[in-house]
């Protein structure tokens, strides 16, 4: 593993660098949405509304709305989002490309703030779909990589899978709902029932929110991204991105939080996700992508509380927001200060860092200290806000137990990334030029950590903002005044546990990690990341397949598709027809004894048709056919459409005479042989034929709109001075289309013409040589 | 009356595309023209079979009264016109296509196949839709 190749070609062209009053500009981005959102929250009421219209026709609007948990996010957003553009700005100092780069997280947190204070179903979505794309072409940042280019493509694909997904769910909702608000969804929902279109709705929307969230088995995408550069890292895939997923879950909480399903689904899978990411973390070398695992546990954790019931679990999904993003952030910013100052970030070449990187070291220390929970510290106030949600409700075991391995390997997870590198193994540090970085690289990770800390000391600096955070996850209840408290209460005796556990397995890492590379090399065929590079060739093979069966070459099946295509359409829209009870079929009465000779006749020419081996038989069937229907035209009181009738199919006889005779030149005077009883075409076409004609009695048994036909009848004459109301309706009023009418002929007749001439010289020819 | 059209239209409808889903190219087209007759038919029949009195305003009045509905028959006018060009279009077509490829079997077309050596498409392999004895495979580069 080398460091990231950006950071290390900086100045490569330094024509194309940024300079430092331009990436200064960019830090105002960040910066400036804080301050506002900080405006808005101390100015505002929440919950604040805002809206435009959109589609009114769909009743979609651009609404948005900043409650206590959209302020959470977006004080994270917008806060840590600073710290990122300046470590950003620093980190690919003089890298040719790091335009592109701040412009993409500029979109990025747009589309973030977008996503967190939509209040319609579609915003958010149109919000989060952007948040995808922006990740794709971040993690592909270095894309000179063949490994970041298809970390870029797996973390689109899973995620942009899972958008799809979210959008089916969306409209069921909506449409089982009846509105795109989401304000007004979570209070329709409880009323209406578990009904399937709802846990339809329920289980696509899952599938979105697991997949962003790295949920198991989802997990696999978020620590192959870590191919991002370290900024990207610790802004998407730590404090903003992956935490949307826990954000939906915590926005419709309110609307589905009584179902058993859904409190099922997010406990077993959130605990799942705990227990599996931390294990999974003991796999690996790389600093970041321990990391990353630990971020995937968390991220377990957030799903599970969302799944529990009660005020106190509310309050510790946002707590755990804030304080993973306050410690995860600068965590990540270490691991590339690392990187940055020594080149690699595999733990095993690592240590006594803390003489070459005292600052780093530093800002390591306090941030592991919040995430392993050490008292004086924002995360050991988060465990007891979780412990207390915890016991306040009745929770299985399996969670508790997930909880204590979480807790365990956070602490393992913290000492490996803030003690380890930095105070233990020295000597076995490979890079001996190791330095520490510049102030915008220290300034990140440092401001944040000692704010996990100041919080810590200070928590009632938060405390609103989490009780509202929490209030948005259950409405109709007044803001709780909880206290985040020093106080040492039971959490001491579970921190003593998880610490001791934590302890052990971070002095038995090696050992730990050996014996797992040995389990995963066996799991590894049946995980959920080798079945995406399956499903990566298996779709292409299966799409190829279904194209060799649907596109077989044989014009026969063709015609069948779209024969039984249509057949099935009619078929199915008549079958809803008649299922309404709203069908009515027109009377059957005896025709006049013209009419029924006509249509004798052209029953006679078709049932003839398919029987004949003899093409000029053939011809004059059909021709019996067009004659006959030419005489139906007469009965039926159109003589002139019977005359063109009449004339047309003259004509056509004369020309399918032609063609045959030309036929006959070319030797093809009889015939292909095939069986005259083909029992699919057979089948397809009385469908077909079937169905038609039943549309037809259906159609005509309706009520008739009379309204044309009479108010051509009315205006022939004193407008258009004709008696013959078709000819007028021809050359007057619908003038136009019978001029497109006759372009159409033409227009054959110019596509006809070369074709024939090119027979002329054909025959021509073939005669020379005669 | 309607009972009548609609058992027409069973009848030619279901022929018409029996005929389309012939191999014989031939037939093919006619099948396609006798569809078009059908389709034209529902046109009609969809305007009402009313009065049988053709749709002409007498001399001396001023409106058209009890008479067959006229629009159907402008509409009915224009498709059987543009039906015809359609389907003598499809017989030049036909007739310079069993002329360049020498084969009048809609199954021997297969110049728009893949290739036997194609990796993702390989061409069909059953051997029922083999061409049939006579008509040859590829035309040779003609001229």
């Amino acid at each position: 593993m080398t460091g990231d190749p950006m950071a290390q070609h900086a100045a490569a062209n330094p024509d194309d660098a940024m300079s430092v009053a331009a990436r200064a500009a960019f830090v105002l981005a960040p910066l400036g949405l804080f301050v506002l959102v900080a405006w808005v929250l101390a100015t505002k009421t929440l919950p604040f509304d805002l809206a435009w219209p959109w589609i009114p026709s769909l009743g979609i609007e651009f609404r948005f709305r900043i409650d206590g948990l959209a302020a959470l996010m977006l004080l994270m957003i917008t806060g840590i989002g600073t710290a990122v553009f300046v470590y950003a700005g620093g980190y690919l100092a003089g890298d040719p490309n790091q335009r592109r780069l701040f412009w993409m997280l500029v979109l990025f947190m747009v589309a973030m703030v977008g996503c967190v204070t939509a209040d319609d179903l579609f915003v958010l979505f149109l919000f989060w779909e952007a948040t995808s794309l922006t990740s794709f072409m971040l993690v592909g940042y270095s894309h000179a990589r063949a490994e970041s280019r298809k970390a870029a493509q797996q973390a689109l694909l899973v995620t942009g899978t899972g958008g799809l997904a979210l959008l089916a769910g969306f409209i069921v909702l909506a449409q089982a709902t009846g509105t795109t608000r989401i304000s007004d969804i979570v209070e329709i929902v409880p009323t209406l029932g578990e009904t399937p279109a709802l846990a339809t709705a329920l289980g696509l929307i899952l599938v979105g929110a697991f997949t962003k969230s790295a949920q198991f088995p989802f997990h696999f995408w978020l620590p192959n991204a870590m191919a991002a550069p370290t900024p990207v890292s610790a802004y998407l895939h730590s404090a903003t991105m992956v935490k949307l997923g826990v954000f939906l879950l915590a926005r419709l909480d309110p609307a589905f939080g009584e179902w058993p399903l859904w409190e099922w689904t997010l406990k077993i899978v959130g605990s799942v996700t705990a227990a599996w990411g931390m294990v999974l973390a003991l796999r690996e070398r790389d600093l970041k992508r321990i990391l990353a695992w630990s971020t995937v546990a968390t991220l377990g954790t957030l799903v599970m509380l969302v799944g529990l019931r009660g005020e106190g679990a509310a309050i510790a999904v946002g707590a755990l927001l804030l304080a993973h993003g306050l410690y995860k952030a600068p965590l990540f910013f270490v691991a590339g200060n690392i990187d940055h100052g020594t080149g690699t970030r595999v733990i095993d070449r690592l240590g006594g860092l803390r003489r070459q990187m005292p600052w780093t070291a530093a800002a390591a220390l306090l941030a592991g200290a919040s995430m392993a929970g050490m008292p004086l510290s924002f995360g050991y106030i988060v465990k007891d806000v979780i412990l207390e949600a915890k016991t306040a409700v009745d929770v299985f075991t399996f969670a508790k137990a997930a909880n204590t391995v979480f807790g365990s390997i956070a602490v393992a997870v913290a000492g490996v990334a803030a003690i380890r590198v930095f105070w233990l193994h020295p000597g076995v540090n490979e890079a001996c030029d190791a330095h520490e970085c510049g102030p915008s690289l220290i300034g990140p990770p440092l401001i944040l950590a000692l704010l996990g800390i100041t919080l810590g000391l200070f928590p009632f600096y938060v405390e609103d903002l989490i009780a509202m955070a929490g209030v948005a996850m259950i409405p109709g209840t007044e803001v709780p005044v909880i206290g985040l408290s020093l106080a040492a209460g039971p959490v001491l005796g579970s921190l003593a546990v998880t610490l001791a556990v934590g302890v052990g397995i971070y002095l038995l890492w090696d050992p730990l990690h050996q014996r797992f590379e040995r389990i995963a090399a066996r799991t590894g065929r049946i995980g959920m990341a080798s079945q995406y590079e399956r499903s990566l060739t298996g779709i292409p093979a299966f799409a190829a397949a279904v194209t060799r069966r649907v596109q077989d070459g044989r014009l026969p099946s063709y015609v069948g598709l779209v024969a039984a295509s249509a057949a099935v359409a009619i078929v199915v829209a008549i079958g809803q027809l008649v299922a309404s009870g709203a069908a009515a079929w027109a009377a059957i009465a005896w025709p006049g004894l013209g009419f029924a000779g006509a249509a004798a006749l052209v029953i006679a020419g078709a049932l003839v048709a398919p029987f004949v081996r003899d093409r000029v038989v053939l011809l004059l069937a059909v021709g019996l056919v067009g004659f006959g229907s030419a005489l139906l035209f007469v009965f039926a009181g159109a003589p002139d459409v019977a005359w063109t009738q009449f004339t047309v199919e003259t004509v056509f006889v004369i020309v399918v005479a032609a063609v045959l005779l030309g036929l006959k030149r070319l030797g093809r005077g009889a015939s292909v042989a095939e069986p005259r009883f083909r029992p699919l075409a057979l089948g397809v076409s009385v469908v077909l034929g079937a169905a038609v004609a039943a549309l037809l009695m259906l159609a005509t048994a309706g009520p008739f709109d009379a309204t044309l036909p009479e108010w051509f009848g009315r205006t022939s004459v004193p407008e258009a001075y004709g008696r013959n109301v078709v000819n007028v309706i021809l050359v007057d009023f619908r003038a136009l289309d019978t001029l497109g009418e006759i372009a159409v002929v033409l227009l054959s007749l110019l596509a006809a013409l070369p074709l024939v001439g090119a027979l002329r010289r054909r025959r021509a020819s073939a005669g020379d040589v005669r | 009356m309607i009972a009548t059209i609609a058992l027409v239209v069973f009848v030619t409808v279901t022929v018409g595309v029996y005929l389309t889903l012939s191999r014989d190219l031939f037939r093919v087209v006619l099948g396609v023209a006798m569809v078009g007759s059908a389709a034209n038919l529902v046109l009609f029949a969809a305007g009402r079979l009313g009065p049988t009195a053709p749709a002409v305003v007498p001399v001396g009045q001023a409106a058209l009264a009890d008479a067959a509905n006229p629009l159907p028959q402008a509409l009915v006018l224009t498709a059987i016109v543009i039906g015809f060009a359609l389907v003598c279009f499809a017989l030049v077509l036909m007739l310079r296509l069993i002329r360049d490829a020498r084969t009048d079997d809609a199954l021997a077309l297969r110049d728009a196949e893949p290739v036997p050596t194609d990796p993702v498409k390989p061409p069909a392999t059953d051997p029922a839709f083999e061409p049939i004895a006579g008509a040859e495979p590829r035309r040779e580069a003609a001229r």
